[in-house]
């Protein structure tokens, strides 16, 4: 059984009749004052409907998640994981007992070391070692919880991704954020619960499976927003209707809806009376929280935002934006990090000074801004990509002029802030070359745990029974890690 | 799990909402319509009369007379036990197994017995259970799971009345069961119904009376086509007094074309259709011609044994035909990974599970995905089994690879379609066990076989593809003929006979009427696979042409109708939504068949990773207004407005869609250009007929709603009308600078201009075209009736 979504699914149905009964016949003109109003989620009872706001297992960490996703996989070697051995080694021929019964993807034979051609300094009480390339993340060092010994299973862009927010490296689970609506439902009613924000103008690898809801109903899934164009689709009345129009159109619509429910008496009809209704409000409140320009000069150069484009900065101060208004998990994916060396723009050497120039400023920026509000200490901040990269050059592009590394799942770097985990720490250990962990290993399905705990969620027991077996985002694994606990 | 309190999963219908109904807080009461007013007062006397009651119950079936093990114990067994004491040999505790007779009524390693028949108090299994100590009482601390009160008196019962022990119900071949005994012998029109009165009598429950015939026809041409009826048609069926009226309309449909493509597109959820090859950069794929063979196939009604022996062996049939090998694309619609620096050989194995897992899913709604890794926990299916299926499919010439081979050259259509060949001897694959499913961690060879547990028809030396498939078949398989049958009953009465349609398994629901499943699925065979026949059977019987009105009583003690107290009525698929609403505006073409089109949809200005981008130009002509059949499926990028209306991405089969309600379905039918132009059409339709301001309304409700409105809906319906003819009143601002028009925008974008022999204006067309948008949008229109 499935206690806690039958009870959902038995109070929503009874909820529904009884509410309606009382404010029916004030659903016409819940939006007559024309304004979202956050408040007036204050009229739901407990648990009455799949995104009212719930409690977890225990006191949460945090409260909610901004997760900055580095589509491809930045090389972990030249950013935070500073092997000064591999440097010395460069060029070296690999030590084949690094090489056997390992399959990479663009490499055969023999490859070269390859040691970073970036300059490593520590910084903040914490002596975090970063890469030169990374300049802004030295204010925040004391922030972050850096693990330099994650471990995950599939070594291909697109399963790597899926078990990264799947839990599974098939298709067909319900991602991290949905999991995390389905468990906490939304703090504020007019906007998505799970808002999912992309940048440098490419899916995710995982196409939509990366932030969809699975086997979970769909409104769990990721609700893509967009800087550019309707930043809901289909947010924007059709041209020519005035929001006025729009509202008697609607009032007309609720009152044959009503008739209906007279007629038939199908409550279902009072759920789509509903949905016209937060629909309604969607129009103005999420255009409203999409807004950048809103913000203070200050602020944008902070975070390096331009009004009107798309770019990781934009999306980093949205994020913001977004969770200040109650979004749950605000997901961004970044294009761009899979540093194979097959051009410039992915090449170690300046390529990747060039992209991480886009990238470190804003995130820098967003850490700062959240402490500065007070909402770091509910909020985690998570940042990394599917897998790490090799510490020798890639098969492909061994004898080019531009370095790159290939894929490589045994161990690599991500980080979190806030939220309840620990700041200032650098957790775990790789050997001198950076093949395998030392010390204590964090494979994915540990790292979901831990998120899920920080959360208030004891990940064993967030369950949804499809085909017949209870289902979680760890599938049967993972281990909340209490050396990333503040 | 039993009958008498059904699961609720995931997958049921109408599962999602938000409490937005509740949220309008207060509002000003001088704009409170009188309908809404009214709804509030009949809910409110209902409600009060209600909780007297005392609580929401749920579906009750009348007190049973005995346990009965399938129903009462195994499920209790199976949830809180068979994980450790179950049919996974790794995982197996103490080496006992509950799941099996020789465990249950033998000695445990401890010397005591688990069960001993008619002795609770010496029975080990109800000591453990009720042990106080920590260390003995199961299930054990930190397994998560607990029995209950309720449980543990239901476990003590059942072994004090002889601890009868039955193999799982859906293992045991059906028979066909005896007509049950009934008082009320007016209503039944034939077995299927008096199954269904049983039932409602042993409830104190009484039928529905019958639905109008407007509801009636509007509902078979929705269940049987996918469209609405037209107006004239509905009227002439209402005025036809023949006593065979039901039975020729519902010939009449079953013969239109446009069945093959609503139950065709059923089909093609479970062959997980799509026109990409899936993964991150999901290039396209052509294979359309599966698509049209399915809409063939449905169409002249090929026998379901037939359709299943050429979509899994057609290529394997002496002398096959062109059709029967594109039949064989069935199999082909797995997904390839094109992804630069995969490894071949682990994508070709993984489609392999897929075609493992899809077929059993979809021929003996089984769910196989658990015994790749490890032997079943709950169902007597090994990871031995699970391999031999594997190695029946593993001997394809099909790969990884990017070209899809071997395909199939269609030279009269210039297309071609990937298609199943089985590889010639010495370029066979031996198949090895994968230990924890792992491809590259292969142990002991397999030989192809199919699990005898769960049908024991087994043909005797190797099996092929061609033998898996008539074992599917074979009317003794215990599973085939009763998921078939319940598949088609959920497709027309919203929710199984078996709630659980994918999974028949012990974790699966139990039938809501088992014996009406079994005849059902006998019947089936009995016609010969005549799957025709079969959905005429269903839906020309008495419980299917009930009235779907309800009251919130009713609503409340059987929110899914489970007991069959009335006629169907839950919201439609994403394609009936979109086909509805281009068939009403009259934009939908009847063109069938051919490459996959692209109708207009949003840019998102993105790439797929490492693919092209996922923008598309649309189609020309025509091809914009499609049937949602043709609509081209990329996996990664569904089309927007269907997958919001829970389409699936098709990258998996997919037994049981979720209807979900969600304000951005509200805002998909609102405000997507594809539902501002029907709504455009609509009104130009109303312009070009001409008559009153309350014809073109009474039009609009008989064309969308297939009835006549009431009085009050025309009156709201024409204040809109006037508001907006007002509220688009052109204004003259004193800047001189002209603002563009919004009424001229409303009635042209994105539909185009007004044709210039036309005299209406374009403020008229626009006020019209706010109505017709909120015609589009009644909830009516979404939902069966």
């Amino acid at each position: 059984m499935n206690p806690r979504l039958e009870q959902i699914q038995l109070a929503t149905r009874r909820y529904f009749l009884r509410q309606s009964a009382l404010s029916l016949g004030s659903i016409g003109l819940a939006a007559c004052r024309g304004e979202a109003s956050a408040s007036a989620a204050s009229a739901s009872g407990p648990s009455a409907d799949p995104l009212a706001a719930r409690q977890p297992h225990f006191p949460a960490r945090a409260r909610r998640i901004i997760y900055l996703h580095m589509t491809g996989s930045p090389p972990n070697l030249d950013l935070f994981d500073y092997k000064p051995e591999l440097v010395r080694r460069d060029g070296q021929d690999c030590p084949q007992s690094h090489l056997d019964g390992k399959r990479f993807a663009f490499t055969t034979g023999v490859p070269k070391l390859l040691g970073t051609p970036h300059t490593f300094s520590q910084h903040g009480e914490s002596g975090l070692w970063l890469s030169e390339a990374l300049p802004h993340f030295r204010s925040i060092a004391d922030e972050m919880c850096v693990v330099r010994s994650m471990t995950t299973d599939q070594f291909n862009h697109a399963p790597a991704e899926l078990l990264l927010f799947t839990g599974s490296a098939r298709s067909g689970r319900p991602s991290l954020g949905s999991w995390i609506a389905y468990g906490l439902g939304t703090e504020n009613a007019d906007l998505p619960g799970f808002v999912v924000l992309i940048s440098s103008g490419v899916q995710p690898n995982g196409g939509t499976n990366s932030f969809g809801s699975g086997f979970l109903p769909s409104v769990y899934q990721g609700v893509q927003c967009r800087s550019q164009g309707d930043p809901v689709l289909y947010v924007s009345d059709p041209e020519g209707m005035s929001r006025s129009l729009r509202r008697h159109s609607l009032d007309a619509l609720q009152a044959l809806n009503a008739e209906q429910m007279v007629e038939f008496g199908h409550p279902e009809t009072l759920t789509r009376i509903a949905q016209y209704e937060l629909a309604f409000r969607m129009q103005v409140s999420v255009p409203d929280v999409m807004d950048i320009s809103q913000e203070p000069q200050h602020v944008l150069d902070a975070y390096g935002a331009t009004p009107g484009g798309a770019s990781l900065a934009n999306n980093c101060l949205l994020a913001r934006r977004l969770i200040e208004s109650g979004v749950r998990f605000v997901q961004l994916f970044d294009w761009g990090w899979d540093f194979h060396g097959t051009g410039e723009d992915n090449g170690l050497g300046p390529g990747l000074t060039q992209k991480c120039a886009t990238m470190d400023k804003p995130v820098a920026a967003l850490i700062r801004d959240l402490r500065q509000r007070g909402l770091l200490d509910d909020t985690l901040v998570v940042w990394g990509g599917e897998f790490g990269r090799t510490p020798f050059r890639e098969g492909r592009t061994a004898a080019s002029k531009v370095l790159g590394r290939d894929h490589y799942p045994d161990c690599y770097t991500m980080w979190m802030a806030g939220g309840g985990a620990r700041p200032g720490t650098t957790y775990g250990e790789t050997d001198e070359l950076g093949f395998g962990i030392t010390q204590d290993p964090v494979h994915i399905h540990d790292l979901q745990a831990t998120m899920m705990h920080l959360l208030g969620f004891d990940h064993e027991r967030l369950t949804a029974r499809f085909q017949g077996r209870d289902y979680r985002l760890t599938d049967v694994h993972g281990k909340v890690v209490p050396g990333l606990l503040a | 799990m039993a009958g008498t309190s059904p699961t609720r999963d995931l997958r049921q219908p109408t599962t999602a909402r938000s409490d937005e109904a509740a949220r309008g807080g207060p509002g000003c009461p001088t704009r409170v319509s009188d309908g809404a007013v009214r709804v509030g007062w009949l809910l409110l006397l209902t409600i009060s009369g209600l909780s007297v009651g005392g609580r929401l119950q749920q579906v009750t079936a009348a007190a049973p007379a005995a346990i009965d093990f399938n129903r009462d114990i195994r499920p209790i067994l199976s949830n809180s036990c068979f994980q450790c004491h179950g049919p996974d040999e790794n995982t197996r505790k103490a080496g006992l197994r509950l799941d099996r007779p020789e465990g249950l009524f033998g000695q445990g390693e401890s010397g005591a017995t688990s069960v001993v028949p008619g002795h609770s108090e010496t029975s080990e299994v109800l000591r453990r259970v009720l042990s106080k100590d920590p260390a003995e009482r199961m299930p054990p601390e930190g397994s998560g799971k607990t029995l209950s009160g309720a449980e543990v008196d239901r476990l003590r019962a059942w072994i004090d009345e002889g601890a009868t022990f039955t193999q799982h119900w859906s293992y045991i071949t059906p028979q066909r069961p005896r007509l049950p005994e009934i008082r009320n012998h007016e209503w039944p029109r034939q077995p299927l119904d008096t199954f269904v009165l049983s039932r409602l009598e042993r409830e104190s429950l009484t039928p529905a009376p019958a639905a109008d015939r407007f509801a009636l026809i509007r509902r078979l041409s929705l269940d049987l086509t996918g469209l609405p009826p037209t107006f004239d048609g509905a009227r002439e069926f209402a005025n036809d007094e023949g006593h065979d009226a039901l039975d020729r309309v519902v010939d009449r449909l079953l013969a239109q074309p446009t069945f093959g493509e609503h139950w065709g597109r059923r089909w093609l959820d479970l062959a997980r259709y799509a026109d990409s090859a899936g993964y991150a950069d999901d290039p396209l794929r052509t294979i359309w011609k599966y698509r049209d063979w399915v809409i063939r196939a449905t169409n002249s009604n090929m026998p379901f044994d037939q359709f299943t022996l050429e979509q899994l062996a057609g290529d394997l049939f002496p002398a096959p035909t062109q059709d029967q090998l594109i039949a064989t694309a069935f199999h082909r619609n797995t997904m390839t990974n094109s992804e630069g620096g995969t490894d071949d050989e682990e994508f070709r194995s993984l489609a392999v599970v897929d075609r493992v897992n899809t077929t059993m899913a979809v021929w003996m709604g089984t769910t196989m995905a658990c015994a790749q890794c490890h032997s079943h926990k709950y169902d007597p299916i090994s990871q031995l089994d699970y391999f031999r299926l594997f190695a029946i499919l593993n001997n394809t010439e099909d790969s990884d690879k990017k070209d899809e081979r071997p395909l199939l050259e269609i030279a009269q259509d210039a297309t071609t379609v990937p298609i199943l060949r089985e590889l010639a001897g010495d370029q066979r694959r031996t198949t090895r066990l994968q230990r924890r499913g792992n491809f590259m961690d292969l142990g002991e060879v397999v030989a192809e076989g199919l699990p005898e547990t769960l049908h024991a028809a087994v043909p005797a030396g190797p099996v092929s593809r061609r033998a898996l498939a008539e074992w599917l078949i074979d009317p003794r398989n215990p599973l085939t003929s009763r998921v078939v049958a319940n598949r088609y009953w959920e497709a027309l009465f919203g929710v199984g006979l078996v709630r659980t349609s994918e999974e028949f398994g012990s974790q699966g629901d139990a039938p809501s009427h088992p014996e009406l499943l079994d005849w059902l699925a006998r019947e089936l065979v009995r016609l010969r696979w005549d799957t025709k026949a079969f959905i005429k059977l269903i839906v020309t019987s008495a419980t299917y042409g009930q009235s779907s009105r309800v009251t919130a009583a009713d609503y409340e003690r059987d929110p899914d109708n489970r007991n069959l107290a009335r006629g169907p009525r839950f919201r439609m698929s994403a394609e009936v939504i979109r086909d509805q609403a281009l068939w009403s505006a009259g934009l939908l073409s009847h063109k069938m068949y051919g490459e996959s089109v692209y109708p207009p949809q949003p840019q998102l200005g993105l790439n797929a990773a490492f693919g092209g981008a996922i923008d598309w130009k649309a189609s020309q002509g025509e091809d914009r207004y499609r049937r949602g059949i043709y609509t081209s499926w990329r996996r990664s990028n569904p089309y927007p407005s269907m997958a919001t209306f829970d389409a699936p991405n098709s990258e998996v089969c997919t037994v049981r869609r979720v209807r979900t309600n969600t304000p951005l379905q509200s805002l998909v039918t609102l405000n997507d250009p594809a539902f501002v132009e029907a709504a455009q059409a609509l009104a130009r339709q109303w312009a070009a007929d001409g008559g009153s301001d309350i014809d073109k309304i009474r039009r609009g409700f008989q064309r969308c709603l297939v009835r006549d409105p009431s009085d009050r809906e025309v009156e709201t319906l024409l204040n809109l009308y006037h508001q907006a003819s007002q509220a688009l009143e052109p204004t003259h601002q004193s800047t001189g600078e002209s603002a563009p028009d919004p009424a001229l925008a409303l009635a042209t974008v994105p539909i185009g201009p007004i044709p210039e022999s036309w005299s209406v204006s374009a403020r008229e067309l626009a006020a019209w075209t706010v109505v017709a948008n909120v015609l589009l949008n009644v909830d009516e229109l979404f939902l069966k009736r």
